[in-house]
């Protein structure tokens, strides 16, 4: 909401990236991880697709990402294609506790495959795996406030307690890691499994991904057209996410 | 995932009544259970040309207009249908009384529950007006016996607007009325401040600062004109009203005029208790409606202090529950959570439910629909508008390949509610309910139109380049609505205007020319379009989304889906989504998509547009034409075959069942396909065929073959149960010591006709022991499944609307059935009538010669025998297939024990001895040659070059017997009609 102001970053190179997934996987929660200072702006439902901007540092480049978080639910999916088009990258989503939402995962990649951009950069992200975890490495425990906002989606799955000691939490996951593991390598995808509720792993996709994309190209494709428009956005984002330092953190750095 | 939907097929174009009855928001009749039921005793619809006036002179002008009587209800509309209009519940009507004024002007008096009189002058002719009188006191009676005339008390209690008219001065009030409600109502007074409906808001706080809604001054203005031009159910919608409306609503009376405007005030006062009944009667219930509810109850206005409560939150849980209760089928669309959310505030819970009723049924047709068709529609007619009347804007966008709906998709489906300050949206809000839906596609264009973005926001809009930059320059103009559009004015005056203010203001000015009329026009202009991509997405997703193609390519696969729609529409799965989730445990393990799969019914429509021998295909020439009529056929064959399909057991096909199933035949070779055959009739699926089987199997056979011309077929299939039961007997582990020469006469061991008898090894050589079923399995079987296109559908192509087609095609239907019935009639009696089967499989089409039969008598006159016995006239071939079918009936009461009478039969028929002779010679040779190599028959048949031998032999074999084959099968075939079992 706040990234109005006037000005630009030249340097910037404008991403566009689109999260897909099953509903209640928790794709709104991991861009929230990712854009958390748009935190309260994304309180708002997600009608057709959220819209959200964020810039992460990649070497001397700065990525602007732009964000399209689409709503999970099924009948809006013939609207999908609205939002992928032009998309240079896509990150589905799934949970790892349950193992239809792979499966619309798998769909999804296909659909992306066959009626995207074909350079699309595709990351598979097995989310929920807090849910899966011993507690032990729990880094992003966070403040309660925070977590408690994020229950609302990441782990809304109806009946779950994220509990998190004693209680063979293995037993929740559905979907091996390797599985999905191979699943991607297969496809050609990044693969990564996250906790949007502990930040673990987040972070990770939109650098792997920032790494693949092939920048020089888009800054080919967007040079003299892009400018203008991108030029009265961005500048807000004050607190763009350090991309290295986070990583090396290995916890989100953006929960300020 | 793939739900397969024909709904959109199903739209109709409003009818005129129906488009007057949307008009003045009446419920859709039949719409409810309760209105459907009490609809039996209606009365005739009316309407008259009228001249109304206010009975208190000098108050309003008069207006002419148009008096509709529409049972339960009497409605007025003038001429320009926007001035003045009302719609009135009869059951609101006290008094009618006939005027006595000057002569030739026909006036009414009408004295409503609320005291006020409205006098119509009906225009039309005398009679006319007569007619029309009469109908309103026959509509009056029945209402008075329904005994709705007593509702109306207890129900204007619920209404805000009755506690603030005489509360506000109850003197005033008093004045107007006459005296026979004046007792009544003041007797009402103190109780009814406390019971009516109210919103989260009244606990809450409204949304906005009242003083600068200056929510005072418009309290005052509303009260004066609810007291003079009645309120609630009897609300007459002067000009001043939609003044009124147009400067926004006073939150405390928003949630009854929002009732009142758009209709549903009606739907609740005509099914009281109807929520809460749906609510009790549903208590508990899950689905995927439910729990995706639950998801978003706490992302509905978050911000808002009453959805930080528990009991606002339940409340919206209950009224969007209830309407996925009511309305399975859309269940819960994203959206409507934030549209109840809105609403509640301002709304009881009854009253918030029977207007998302009205949103989701009437005002936002189709929006959040499982295939969002409404949505999508209005997208490309607001996409249309713009081009129109923003030619500038919609070619730039054009240019930079910026989507339009990316922004405008929010803002139609939650009334902006979403996009902008509530307090501006509820304003909107406010006129959608007055002025219709024209209202979203006028501020839609007014958010693009010069006076708004591009004098306030430079010329930024013209520099956008991509949706993204489109999307946040939308969002900071709305975030500003509440600034002065002249800041630097200086009048005060000017400067206190707010961007919102002008953005009404100047979109209801600039873009009047868009209205209701433009808007459907525009629909139906776009309907078919729209429906045409939704479907083919459906289609490419369907097939995309199938686990495997098999051997099929994409677009054989869409020839399936194409197949597979077809019979849909013809013959709708019933109710294919909503049980979908109460199928199977929806654990979080297994939890089923909703997946669209097909009934029998509507697979026998499918099979028959793919299999040739699925259909009755009927050739008829009357002399006058030659048409084909095809209809379903319907035999246990397909039945079979349905459930062979069904692997998952789950009494229905899905199109992936479809596609493997297909893909199970179509590609078979010899061997594959008569193994397939074998294992569609082996129901326990042990190997074995029991005699039962053997019969039905044989009865599949002369289904398939129930059309072909000749009787070569019929033959083969008598052969072939000759043969089968004459191995099968052979090779019983009982039967191994004995001699085969005597088998036949020596007692055969006993097994139940329900034991397993038949292998698939046996009954391959029993169909390659014959060169007819042999070419079948070769290649008629496969080929007789044909991927065609399926013509195109009727689609709407304009005005006629979607199923204006689909129904002038079936009305089409019938009149040509009527015609073709005439023309046949005609046809009998001119003896030029001729119907003829159009063959299944059609290998032998030649009809050569009437007298093939009797040819076949004597050896000499043969042609190439068993392909003679093919040819024959037209009417031979009904007469074949007739005793063909009543074969099939036949045999199925015979017992296998029936086949001992064969040689019998066939020594009866001295004149075909030579035949039989032949006949008899082949049977010990097969069964010879089975014997010998019993012990690895099976490695035997597996192996394809045994097997080629074999054939070798069989055909050889045929090559040197073949003559009269068949004449002595049809001998056998006629024994068996008529054999009486044996004991």
């Amino acid at each position: 909401m706040s990234d109005s102001a006037s000005g630009s970053v030249d340097k910037s190179v404008q991403v566009k990236l689109v999260l897909l997934g099953e509903a209640a996987v928790g794709k709104s929660s991991v861009v929230l991880r990712f854009v958390s200072n748009e935190f309260q702006a994304n309180k708002e439902p997600t009608i057709g697709a959220a819209f959200l901007t964020q810039k992460c540092r990649l070497e001397d480049r700065v990525l602007r990402y732009e964000i399209w978080d689409t709503a999970g639910q099924e009948r809006f999916h013939s609207l999908a294609p609205m939002y992928y088009r032009n998309a240079q990258a896509a990150v589905v989503v799934y949970d790892v506790t349950k193992a239809t939402s792979l499966e619309k995962a798998k769909s999804w990649v296909k659909e992306l495959q066959r009626q995207a951009n074909p350079n699309i950069v595709i990351a598979l992200a097995g989310n929920k795996i807090d849910l899966v975890q011993p507690s032990v490495s729990s880094p992003g425990a966070l403040s309660s406030s925070e977590s408690e906002d994020e229950a609302d989606d990441a782990t809304a799955t109806p009946g779950e307690t994220p509990n998190f000691s004693g209680e063979e939490p293995e037993s929740l996951r559905q979907v091996p890691r390797e599985e999905a593991q191979a699943y991607a390598t297969e496809a050609g995808l990044l693969f990564f499994e996250t906790s949007a509720k502990t930040g673990e792993g987040v972070v990770d996709i939109f650098t792997e991904i920032a790494k693949k994309i092939p920048i020089e190209h888009i800054l080919a494709a967007t040079r003299g057209t892009a400018r203008s428009g991108t030029g009265g956005r961005g500048t807000g984002q004050e607190s763009g996410v350090n991309l290295e330092e986070t990583v090396s953190n290995s916890k989100d750095g953006c929960n300020c | 995932m793939s739900t397969i939907s024909t709904a959109l097929r199903n739209f109709k174009e409003p009818t005129k009544e129906q488009l007057t009855q949307i008009f003045f928001s009446l419920p859709s009749v039949g719409s409810l259970d309760g209105t459907a039921k009490t609809s039996a005793q209606e009365v005739e619809k009316m309407d008259i040309n009228a001249v109304l006036s206010l009975g208190v002179q000098g108050v309003e002008e008069s207006y002419a207009g148009k008096l509709h009587i529409m049972s339960p209800y009497l409605a007025f509309t003038s001429l320009d249908r926007k001035s003045v209009r009302f719609t009135i519940p009869l059951s609101t009507i006290r008094r009618v009384e006939r005027l006595n004024a000057r002569a030739g002007i026909y006036a009414l008096s009408l004295s409503t529950w609320h005291g006020q009189k409205i006098i119509v002058q009906l225009t039309s002719l005398r009679p006319t007006a007569d007619l029309f009188c009469s109908l309103l006191r026959d509509a009056l009676k029945i209402e008075l016996q329904r005994g709705q005339m007593k509702l109306v008390k207890g129900f204007v209690k619920t209404c805000y607007s009755e506690a603030l008219v005489s509360t506000t001065s109850t003197v005033a009030d008093n004045e107007r009325e006459d005296g026979s409600l004046i007792s009544e109502e003041k007797a009402d007074a103190a109780p009814r401040e406390s019971t009516y409906h109210g919103g989260l808001g009244l606990r809450f706080k409204f949304p906005g600062d009242p003083k600068k809604l200056r929510e005072a001054s418009k309290i005052k203005l509303w009260t004066i004109y609810l007291r003079e031009h009645g309120r609630n159910l009897t609300l007459l919608r002067y000009p001043q009203c939609t003044r009124l409306v147009q400067v926004g609503l006073p939150n405390r009376l928003r949630g009854e005029m929002w009732e009142v405007l758009s209709g549903s005030m009606y739907l609740r006062y005509s099914n009281p208790g109807f929520y809460e009944k749906l609510l009790d009667d549903n208590k508990g219930r899950t689905s995927t409606s439910t729990e995706d509810i639950e998801k978003d109850l706490h992302r509905s206005l978050p911000e808002y202090a009453g959805y930080q409560s528990e009991d606002g939150i339940n409340a919206l849980r209950r009224v969007l529950q209830a309407y996925s209760f009511k309305n399975p089928e859309l269940g819960y669309c994203q959206a409507m959570n934030i549209l109840a959310a809105a609403i509640l505030i301002y709304m009881s819970e009854e009253q918030a439910f029977w207007l998302l009723e009205v949103l989701c049924d009437r005002l936002l047709p189709g929006y959040y629909a499982p295939s969002m068709h409404g949505t999508l529609l209005d997208q490309r007619v607001f996409e249309s508008l713009v081009q129109r009347t923003l030619p500038i804007i919609h070619d730039h966008f054009q240019v930079v390949d910026v989507q339009l709906s990316v922004a405008s998709l929010p803002w139609f489906l939650s009334l902006y509610i979403n996009s902008m300050p509530m307090i501006f949206a509820f304003r909107i809000v406010d006129c959608f309910f007055c002025m219709g839906p024209k209202v979203l596609f006028q501020v839609g264009l007014m958010l693009g139109s010069p006076q708004a973005i591009l004098k306030i926001n430079g010329e930024k809009l013209l520099q956008i380049q991509d949706d993204g930059g489109f999307l946040n320059l939308m969002r900071d103009y709305f975030a500003s609505l509440g600034d002065s559009a002249h800041p630097d004015s200086s009048d005060p005056r000017a400067r206190a205007i707010t961007k919102f203010q002008e953005l009404l203001l100047v979109s209801f000015r600039e873009f009047s020319v868009i209205t209701d009329d433009m808007i459907l026009s525009e629909r139906r202009r776009f309907r078919s379009e729209i429906i045409h991509s939704i479907e083919s997405f459906a289609k490419r997703s369907a097939i995309r989304n199938l686990k495997t193609l098999g051997r099929f390519s994409k677009d054989q696969a869409g020839l399936i889906y194409d197949a597979l729609y077809k019979s849909m529409c013809i013959i709708p799965p019933p109710a294919a989504t909503a049980p979908a989730p109460v199928l199977f445990n929806t654990n979080d393990g297994n939890e089923e998509k909703p997946e669209t799969r097909i009934e029998l019914r509507t697979f026998q429509y499918f099979l028959s547009e793919i299999a040739t021998w699925a259909r009755n295909e009927k050739i008829v020439m009357n002399g006058f034409q030659q048409r084909v009529d095809r209809e379903i056929a319907e035999h246990e064959f397909i039945d079979r075959l349905f459930f062979f399909w069904d692997t998952s057991c789950r009494g229905a096909l899905s199109f992936q069942d479809l596609v493997s199933g297909l893909d199970g035949v179509m590609f078979n070779d010899l061997m594959e396909n008569i193994e397939w055959f074998f294992n569609m009739h082996d129901k326990n699926k042990d190997g074995f065929l029991t005699k039962d089987e053997v019969l039905t199997l044989s009865e599949s056979f002369l289904f398939i073959f129930r059309y072909e011309v000749g009787d070569a077929y019929l033959g083969a299939v008598s052969r072939f149960m000759t043969n089968a039961f004459e191995y099968g007997d052979t090779l019983l582990p009982q039967s191994e010591s004995e001699n085969s020469n005597d088998g036949e006469t020596s007692p055969r061991p006993q097994i139940e006709s329900n034991q397993p008898y038949l292998n698939l090894a046996t009954f391959r050589m029993v169909v390659l022991a014959d060169e007819i079923l042999e070419s079948f399995f070769e290649a008629d079987l496969s080929a007789s499944f044909r991927l065609e296109p399926v013509p195109e559908m009727e689609l709407p192509v304009s005005n006629s609307g979607l199923l204006g087609n689909l129904w002038s095609t079936i009305a089409t239907d019938s009149n040509k059935k009527i015609f073709n019935t005439f023309t046949d009639e005609i046809g009998k009696t001119i003896g030029k009538h001729q119907v003829i089967h159009r063959p299944s499989i059609g290998r032998y089409t030649k009809l050569e010669e009437p007298k093939a039969r009797e040819s076949l008598l004597t050896p000499s006159m043969r042609k190439s025998p068993s392909k003679a016995s093919l040819t024959g006239t037209s009417s031979t071939t009904t007469l074949v297939t007739s005793s063909s079918s009543s074969l099939a009936v036949d045999v199925k009461a015979e017992p296998a024990k029936a086949l001992p009478t064969i040689p019998d039969s066939a020594s009866f028929a001295p004149m075909v001895h030579a035949v039989n002779a032949s006949l008899m010679e082949r049977t010990p040779f097969a069964i010879d040659d089975a014997k010998d190599d019993e012990d690895e028959s099976d490695d035997e048949f597996d192996d394809p070059d045994n097997d080629d031998q074999v054939m070798d032999e069989v055909d050889a074999f045929l090559e040197a017997h073949d003559s009269g084959l068949t004449d002595a099968d049809k001998e056998v075939a006629n024994d068996l009609l008529h054999a009486e079992p044996v004991k």
